[in-house]
C-alpha cells in the first residue's frame, strides 16, 4: 500500500515538473491569432537568440510576447497561488473546507474592485484597490478573532462575518453603480487573464513567486503545525506565530493574484483535494504539488477560454462549471472520504 | 435640405434610404379614435391603453427621453434612478425631472407603494425585464408596456410612432420620424460610391472595457463604417454585447477604434490616450494611424436627437473629405433643437463629456 503510494508521489512529482512546461508550450500555440507552430518557434528562437533563428513578422511577435506570454504567466502564477494558498489553510487548519473565501480574501478584494470601477474611475485601479481590501479583510479576521486567532473555529467564525460584510458592500455598491460600471464588475467578478499585460505582471510575479516559494519551504513547518496544538507545542513550535505568518502569506499571495484576475473560484479547494487522493495528506509532497498542478489546471482552463469560441468564457465560469463536476466524479470514483 | 454642408445628393437614393429605415406602418399598434388603443410590445404582448394617458411613469430611460421630445414631458409622474443619477444628457433636456419621484432602479424592484401612490394610467417597462413587467401588471392592475429599441433603428422610430398615438401627438411623432429619416437619409447618401470605396473597418471599446464590444452598432453602419463585431454572438441572450480577446482584436486589425465616451473624463476606465499608449496593441493600423476616437455610445439604448449627431459625428471620422465643414457642436445643437425645442443644449453635454475634444483629424 505504502508502496503503491510512493510510486504514485514519484510519478506525481515527475508529471508535475513536466506538465506546466508542455503545457506553456501548447498554449503559445492556442489563440484565436493563428500563428503556425513553426512560426512561434522561429518567433521565440528569434527573441532569444537575436543574431540566430529568423524571427517572425511583426504581429507574430507582438501576439506572442505582449499579449499570450504574459497572460500564459499569469495563468501559471495565479494558478499556484491559489492552490497553494489553499493547501496551506487547510493544513493549518486542519479543516479541508478552508481556502480563501474562508477568510473573506475573495469578498474583500471583490469590494475594492467594486469601489475602484463604480466611484474611483482611473485614479485608483481595480488591481490596487482589490489587493488593499483583500488585505483589509484578513486583517479584520485576525483583529474579530483576537487572541484566539489560533483556534481554528473562531478564525473561521471571523471569516464568515468579515466575508458577510464585504458582500453586503458589495451589494451596496453594486446597487448605485451605473449599468455599465456594473457590467464592469460583473464581468470582473467573474474572473479572466484576458487583460494581462506586463506592467501589472511586474508588481504579482514578484509577490506570489515569493509567497508560494516561502509557503513551500514552511512545508515542513506545516505537517508539525498540522499534528495539533498540544504536539506541536511539545515540539518547540509557537503555534500562534506560525500560523499567523502561514495566512498572512496566503492571504498576501492571493490578494495578489485575485487583484489581476478576478475572482476565480474553486481552485485553491479542488486542487489540494485532487493532490490529497494522489500522495496522501503530507505536506511535503502536497504543498509543491498544488503548486504545479494549480498552474497547470488554471493554464488549460484559460486556453479553453480564449480558444473555445469567438468571444471570451470568464475563466471563473470555466473553473467551477467543469472543475467542480470533475471533482465530484474523481471523489465517486476513489471511494474516499475527504482528506 | 442640406445635412453637414452636403451638397445635394439623388433623391432617388435618399427615398430608397427613407424607405429602408423607417417603418411603413407603426407595427403593433391599433385602435380607433377616442376609444381604448391596443398595442403589441417589444415582448409581444398585446395591452389595451385608455385613450387619455394623462399620467405616466416610464421605468425605460430611452421611452422617458422620447415623451419629453414628443412634447408630453409634463405627464410624466415617476422615472428610474438611472435618468435621475447617471444620465449626464436628460437633466439638460429636461431640468423639470429634477422634481420627479424616482420609482425604480435599473430593472430593480418597482416600488410599488410609492407607484400607487403617484396613480399613474400607464407604466413603460423594459422589455428585458419580462417578469418584472408581467409582475407590476398584476400588482398594479393598470396598462404596462414593455418597449426599447433594442439598438434597432427601425425599432427606434416605430417607437416614436407608437408612443405619439398613444400620447395623441400623432403630428409631432411624424414630425420627429421625419426629420431623423431625413438627417439619416443624408449621412447615408454620402456612403462609399463604389464597389471599392469600401468604408474603415471599425472595433468598438464599449461600456468601460477595451475587450467588449456591441455585436450590433447601426450608427458605424449608417456612417458608412464596417463593425468588426457584427454577427458575433453576444455575452448573454438579449443583449447586445459580447467579449473579445487582444488577440481577436489584433487580428480584425482594425481601421478605426472607437471608445465609448458617454462618461465624463474621470469616471472612464478606457481612454483614447490609454488605448494609444498601449504597447499590446502598437501594431494594430487603427493605433499607428492615430485613428483612436471617442465616440457617445448605447447608453440605456439610445436618446434619439444624440444617437442622430453621433451618426453624423461618425460619418465624419470615416470620410472626412465628405464633410469639410462639419462642426460638431453646431451641428448637434441645431439637432437638439429639433428633438427638445431649446438652444445650446448639445454644447451643454459637451461641457461635462469633454466632447469639444473630440474633433476629428
Amino acid at each position: 500500500m505504502s508502496g503503491n503510494r510512493n510510486k504514485r508521489a514519484t510519478a506525481a512529482f515527475v508529471l508535475a515538473a513536466v506538465l506546466p512546461v508542455v503545457l506553456l508550450v501548447l498554449s503559445l500555440n492556442i489563440g484565436t491569432y493563428r500563428i503556425p507552430p513553426k512560426a512561434v518557434f522561429t518567433t521565440i528562437a528569434g527573441a532569444v537568440f537575436p543574431g540566430g533563428a529568423a524571427s517572425g513578422p511583426s504581429p507574430y511577435a507582438d501576439i506572442l510576447f505582449r499579449i499570450r506570454l504574459p497572460r500564459l504567466l499569469l495563468a501559471l502564477f495565479a494558478g499556484a497561488a491559489l492552490a497553494v494558498s489553499g493547501a496551506s489553510l487547510q493544513a493549518i487548519f486542519k479543516n479541508p473546507l478552508v481556502f480563501e473565501f474562508s477568510l473573506g480574501i475573495s469578498y474583500g478584494a471583490a469590494f475594492g474592485a467594486a469601489l475602484s470601477l463604480v466611484f474611483l474611475g482611473r485614479k485608483v485601479p481595480a488591481q490596487a484597490a482589490a489587493f488593499v481590501f483583500a488585505i483589509v479583510a484578513v486583517l479584520a479576521v485576525l483583529f474579530i478573532a483576537g487572541k484566539a486567532a489560533s483556534q481554528v473555529v473562531t478564525l473561521l467564525l471571523s471569516g464568515v462575518i468579515v466575508s458577510a460584510l464585504f458582500q453586503a458592500l458589495l451589494s451596496l455598491v453594486e446597487f448605485f453603480a451605473n449599468p455599465y460600471a456594473l457590467q464592469s464588475l460583473i464581468f470582473w467578478l467573474m474572473g479572466s487573464l484576458a487583460q494581462a499585460d506586463w506592467k501589472d505582471l511586474g508588481v504579482t510575479l514578484p509577490v506570489i513567486g515569493v509567497g508560494v516559494t516561502v509557503l513551500i519551504l514552511l512545508r515542513w513547518r506545516m505537517n508539525v503545525l498540522s499534528l495539533g496544538d498540544d504536539e506541536a507545542r511539545a515540539l518547540g513550535v509557537n503555534i500562534k506565530r506560525e500560523k499567523i505568518a502561514v495566512i498572512v502569506l496566503a492571504a498576501l499571495t492571493t490578494a495578489a493574484a485575485t487583484a489581476v484576475t478576478g475572482v476565480i473560484s474553486w481552485v485553491g479547494l479542488i486542487v489540494p483535494h485532487l493532490v490529497r487522493m494522489a500522495v496522501g495528506a503530507d505536506n511535503r509532497k502536497v504543498i509543491p504539488l498544488s503548486a504545479a498542478y494549480g498552474a497547470s489546471l488554471l493554464l488549460v482552463a484559460d486556453d479553453i477560454a480564449r480558444g473555445a469560441v469567438s468571444f471570451e468564457i470568464p475563466i471563473g465560469i470555466l473553473t467551477s462549471v467543469v472543475g467542480i463536476p470533475f471533482f465530484i466524479v474523481l471523489l465517486k470514483r476513489s471511494g474516499k472520504t475527504w482528506l | 435640405m442640406r445635412f453637414l454642408g452636403l451638397s445635394g445628393k439623388s433623391r432617388l437614393l435618399r427615398a430608397a434610404v427613407l424607405a429602408l429605415i423607417m417603418p411603413a406602418v407603426p407595427a403593433g399598434f391599433a385602435g380607433q379614435a377616442g376609444g381604448p388603443i391596443k398595442v403589441v410590445d417589444s415582448l409581444g404582448r398585446t395591452v389595451v391603453l385608455p385613450a387619455k394617458v394623462e399620467r405616466i411613469i416610464s421605468l425605460e430611460p430611452e421611452i422617458t427621453r422620447i415623451i419629453v421630445a414628443l412634447g408630453a414631458g409634463e405627464r410624466l409622474v415617476g422615472i428610474d434612478f438611472f435618468l435621475r443619477r447617471h444620465d449626464r444628457l436628460f437633466a439638460l433636456v429636461f431640468p423639470p425631472s429634477e422634481r420627479l419621484p424616482v420609482v425604480s432602479n435599473q430593472g430593480q424592484d418597482l416600488n410599488y407603494e410609492e407607484a400607487i401612490r403617484l396613480r399613474p394610467d400607464i407604466l413603460f417597462s423594459s422589455p428585458s425585464e419580462f417578469r418584472m413587467t408581467e409582475s407590476i401588471e398584476r400588482k398594479m392592475k393598470l396598462p404596462v408596456v414593455a418597449l426599447a429599441s433594442m439598438g434597432k433603428f427601425r425599432n427606434l422610430l416605430a417607437e416614436i410612432e407608437t408612443l405619439g398615438r398613444i400620447l395623441g401627438r400623432e403630428e409631432r411623432a411624424a414630425e420627429l420620424v421625419s426629420f431623423f429619416g431625413s438627417r439619416m437619409g443624408s449621412v447615408r447618401g454620402i456612403g462609399p460610391a463604389r464597389a471599392e470605396d469600401v468604408g474603415p473597418t471599425v472595433y468598438l471599446s464599449f461600456w468601460g472595457s477595451l475587450l467588449r464590444t456591441p455585436v450590433s452598432y447601426e450608427p458605424v453602419e449608417a456612417a458608412g463604417g464596417k463593425n468588426l463585431a457584427s454577427g458575433l454572438l453576444p455575452s448573454y441572450l438579449g443583449t447586445a454585447g459580447a467579449t473579445v480577446s487582444l488577440e481577436q482584436i489584433l487580428r480584425w486589425d482594425p481601421e478605426v477604434i472607437l471608445v465609448q465616451g458617454n462618461y465624463p473624463p474621470a469616471e472612464r476606465q478606457v481612454t483614447v490616450e490609454g488605448i494609444l499608449l498601449d504597447p499590446r496593441l502598437a501594431s494594430v493600423r487603427a493605433v499607428r494611424d492615430g485613428r483612436v476616437h471617442y465616440t457617445f455610445g448605447f447608453w440605456y439604448w439610445w436618446d434619439p436627437a444624440l444617437v442622430l449627431v453621433e451618426t453624423a459625428y461618425l460619418a465624419r471620422l470615416f470620410h472626412p473629405s465628405s464633410f469639410p465643414d462639419f462642426d460638431l457642436t453646431r451641428e448637434g445643437d441645431a439637432i437638439f433643437k429639433e428633438f427638445y425645442g431649446a438652444e445650446g443644449l448639445f454644447s451643454a453635454l459637451c461641457r461635462v463629456l469633454d466632447c469639444h475634444e473630440w474633433k476629428p483629424e
